[in-house]
């Protein structure tokens, strides 16, 4: 009897310190995060004499454990380069990114540097959390385009470490079999947005081998589109714009896109599908455009980001896909937008001068330069790229890209004269107005409203989004 | 209360071991659930952007989640529909298939584990799966559909009247869990009673109607409560599919929140909407719990 009251309390003490113990395990242990040396860097330290403390970095990026290992690679080159600072990477998902930073913000645990969202810099800017980093290039010959730089009030806050501006690509093969010549790759012949409807029209094809433009086309029968305009939110900005309107008016102050320039250009994109019968349905939901059009071959052009050379099309022409590069088609005026995320500096850091001296070095193009900008998924930022022919060849004569003509035309030239930064370098709150604005669209792409009645109806809600009160 | 009072020795011991015992539970029912609670009604008078200081704010956050929120009254109107949609529809269909793999079917076994099997698929591949079989221009369903004869394409999750169905439809076919306690809860039905009936010359119908309906209500009503409570908190295929729209037709409300506070750094009005989704969950189950009285019969009568 008395073993087995003895058992019972002693039982329930257990369980009483299994309890504590895995409250214990809660408790924020986890700063460890800047300890990470590596045997490089002990090395570094005797080198130093140990006269002075090494600054120990913290660097997030959006990826896996594994890229993590490669971008750490990076960071000891420029851990060896000097023994001053040292740097280490933290990993986060990209789907997590911003919640897990606003996560930290909140707490004040914020690493020292990192790579931003788009739509996070200004927010991240609004709320006093970004470093100021405008000294980053006041002595440097060759600054940014003004395409990748982001501004707040008026003031540069960070550069894009990558630019990616919207182009269109096409089906080489498609445009051989209809007989057609290939759209533009010069800013000087691009399509009006007539012209383009036409061509895609020719190249929609039904079951029995009619295009959309013959009598006999049965459009319940479809095979082969003409083309996608990719409708994800942020990229029909450039349509809005290329119809002399926007999203919001030029220094980002006011939302416009209740404007009917903004509204008609929007339903030029949904009548694509809901009129003219030349685009499969897309509501903008999934990032995989080019996947789904190009490369599934399901369509003959299809407008998307740069990056999309280096991510899946060298891949695809590598298996038979033949493909070419051209400017966007315009409504109004001839225009692209650029994006790409910034490195920055958070203000919670206690080395901000340090932070920023790497971030200058791991922004400059030549740390990106294999796996990303000769790759096709990243264009350089600095200006001496689109300008300076012998650069510019260095950049695009790689084996990922489109031919040089044409890509130099579009990547180089078009981006160079006609790119303008997506809104989300100048105005914040671009998540959440997109995100309203992507929902309200739905019954737009599927032919239930006009673009016109939903912007209208839901425009003291845009305003409220874009006023930081949208979630 | 006279029991209480003459606790032997014994008993007394007995009951101190008891408390001792169930500290863990309290410790996390108090710091898990009850002290969050309070923190989130508390935060929810607060204008807070997470890293800004917190100021505040009064009843205005509850002000505008009434007046000017742009998603909310649709948000609670799409949750309900849906629940509702989901619950009644994964009642009747576990149901059925506990009823069918009760009788003595061949491989139920293999029948057993096929209709639970989608319960422990992790739930963003699922939504991920049915989005290609729902996918409009390509999809599997609009293929069989026009098989059939439907000439349009059906747009499942593109259309803003046919997405509510189409996701509840997947909640449907996810009820697994709920056919393992109906199958659990039709092996009590007490044989005596469909042997009684069938000696009355009951059919089939009515004995169902009158002797396993009836002795099922408690396991109804245990699988109507939790399934309600459930697919009120859904989020899943909004995260992993739609983003809340189209025409923000699935902007849930845990979604909801989830965007105010994490997305978009509103904590103080997050936590006002959690608090408002609390009581409207409370609500729905003090009506599920008052009418059950009227048609929940236990077998041990009235306690």
């Amino acid at each position: 009897m008395k073993m087995k009251k003895t058992l019972k309390k002693a039982l329930a003490l257990l369980l009483c310190l299994a309890t504590l113990c895995s409250f214990a395990a809660c408790s924020p242990a986890d700063n460890d995060e800047t300890t990470g040396t590596t045997s490089g860097s002990s090395e570094n330290e005797t080198t130093a004499g140990g006269e002075t403390e090494k600054v120990e970095l913290t660097y997030s990026f959006w990826g896996s454990e594994e890229e993590a290992a490669n971008t750490q690679e990076v960071l000891d080159i420029f851990n060896a380069s000097q023994d001053r600072i040292h740097v280490t990477a933290v990993a986060i998902p990209w789907e997590t990114y911003m919640e897990k930073l606003n996560t930290m913000a909140t707490g004040g645990n914020l690493p020292d540097c990192g790579l931003m969202t788009e739509a996070g810099v200004l927010q991240f800017a609004e709320m006093g959390l970004l470093s100021d980093v405008s000294s980053m290039y006041a002595d440097a010959a060759e600054k940014p385009l003004a395409s990748a730089t982001y501004t707040y009030q008026g003031k540069e806050i960070a550069y894009a470490s990558a630019n990616n501006s919207l182009v269109m690509y096409y089906n080489k093969d498609m445009f051989d079999a209809a007989g057609l010549p290939y759209p533009p790759a010069n800013a000087a012949d691009a399509w009006t947005w007539e012209e383009f409807v036409d061509v895609a029209k020719k190249l929609t094809l039904d079951a029995n081998g009619n295009n959309a433009a013959s009598p006999d086309f049965d459009p319940n029968n479809i095979v082969q589109y003409g083309c996608m305009i990719e409708n994800l939110t942020w990229q029909l900005e450039v349509w809005c714009r290329s119809n002399g309107s926007g999203f919001y008016n030029d220094d980002g102050t006011e939302v416009t896109i209740n404007e009917k320039a903004a509204t008609d250009a929007i339903q030029a994109i949904a009548d694509l599908y809901l009129v003219h019968h030349v685009a499969p349905l897309s509501t903008g939901l999934t990032d995989d455009g080019v996947q789904r059009s190009l490369i599934a071959k399901t369509c003959a052009m299809t407008t998307n980001g740069a990056w999309n050379i280096g991510t899946c099309l060298s891949a695809a022409r590598e298996e038979g896909l033949n493909y070419g590069i051209a400017v966007l088609p315009y409504m109004k005026e001839k225009v692209t937008i650029s994006t790409g995320g910034p490195n920055v500096v958070f203000s919670q850091t206690e080395h901000p001068e340090e932070a920023m001296e790497f971030i200058k070095w791991y922004s400059s193009e030549e740390n990106s330069w294999d796996n990303l900008i000769a790759a096709g998924i990243w264009m350089p930022t600095t200006s001496g790229y689109y300008n300076d022919e012998a650069l510019t060849e260095k950049w695009l004569k790689n084996p990922a890209y489109p031919e040089y003509e044409e890509a130099k035309a579009v990547l180089c030239d078009y981006v160079r004269d006609y790119a303008v930064p997506t809104s989300w370098y100048y105005t914040n709150n671009t998540t959440d107005f997109n995100t309203l604005l992507g929902s309200i669209l739905g019954d737009v792409w599927t032919g239930n409203k006009t673009a016109e009645q939903v912007i209208n109806e839901n425009y003291d809600s845009l305003v409220a989004a874009f006023d930081g009160m949208g979630a | 209360m006279r029991k209480t009072q003459r606790l032997s020795k014994v008993g007394r011991k007995e009951q101190r071991t008891a408390y001792l015992c169930l500290i863990p539970a309290f410790i996390g029912l108090i710091f898990l659930t009850y002290v969050p609670l309070i923190e989130v009604f508390v935060i929810s008078f607060f204008n807070w952007r997470g890293p800004t200081t917190p100021t505040w704010a009064g009843i205005e956050n509850y002000v505008r989640l009434f007046t000017t929120d742009p998603y909310f009254k649709v948000s609670i109107k799409v949750t309900v529909i849906y629940s509702l949609l989901s619950v009644i529809g994964g009642l009747i269909y576990s149901l059925i298939i506990a009823l069918l793999l009760n009788r003595k079917v061949p491989a139920r076994g293999f029948f057993r584990a096929l209709f639970y099997l989608p319960y422990v698929l992790p739930a963003a591949a699922v939504y991920i799966g049915w989005s290609w079989l729902y996918e409009p221009n390509f999809g599997l369903f609009n293929y069989i559909l026009k098989l059939c004869g439907v000439q349009e394409n059906v747009l499942f999750l593109n259309d803003s009247k046919m997405v509510l169905p189409s996701l509840a439809l997947v909640a449907v076919w996810l009820s697994g869990n709920l056919i393992v306690i109906f199958l659990a809860g039709l092996q009590n039905v007490p044989r005596v009673y469909h042997e009684a009936a069938e000696m009355d010359g009951a059919n089939a119908w009515q004995r169902f109607r009158h002797v396993t309906i009836p002795s099922m209500t408690p396991i109804i009503f245990y699988n109507l409560l939790m399934s309600l409570i459930t697919n009120m908190q859904v989020v899943t295929p909004s995260m992993a599919l739609t983003q809340g729209g189209p025409n923000k037709q699935t902007m849930f409300i845990t979604y909801l929140m989830y965007r105010y506070a994490f997305k978009s750094n509103q904590i103080g009005y997050a936590c006002a909407i959690s608090f408002v989704f609390f009581i409207i969950i409370a609500i729905f189950t003090g009506i599920v719990f008052s009418t059950s009285k009227t048609w929940v019969y236990y077998e041990g009568g009235e306690d």
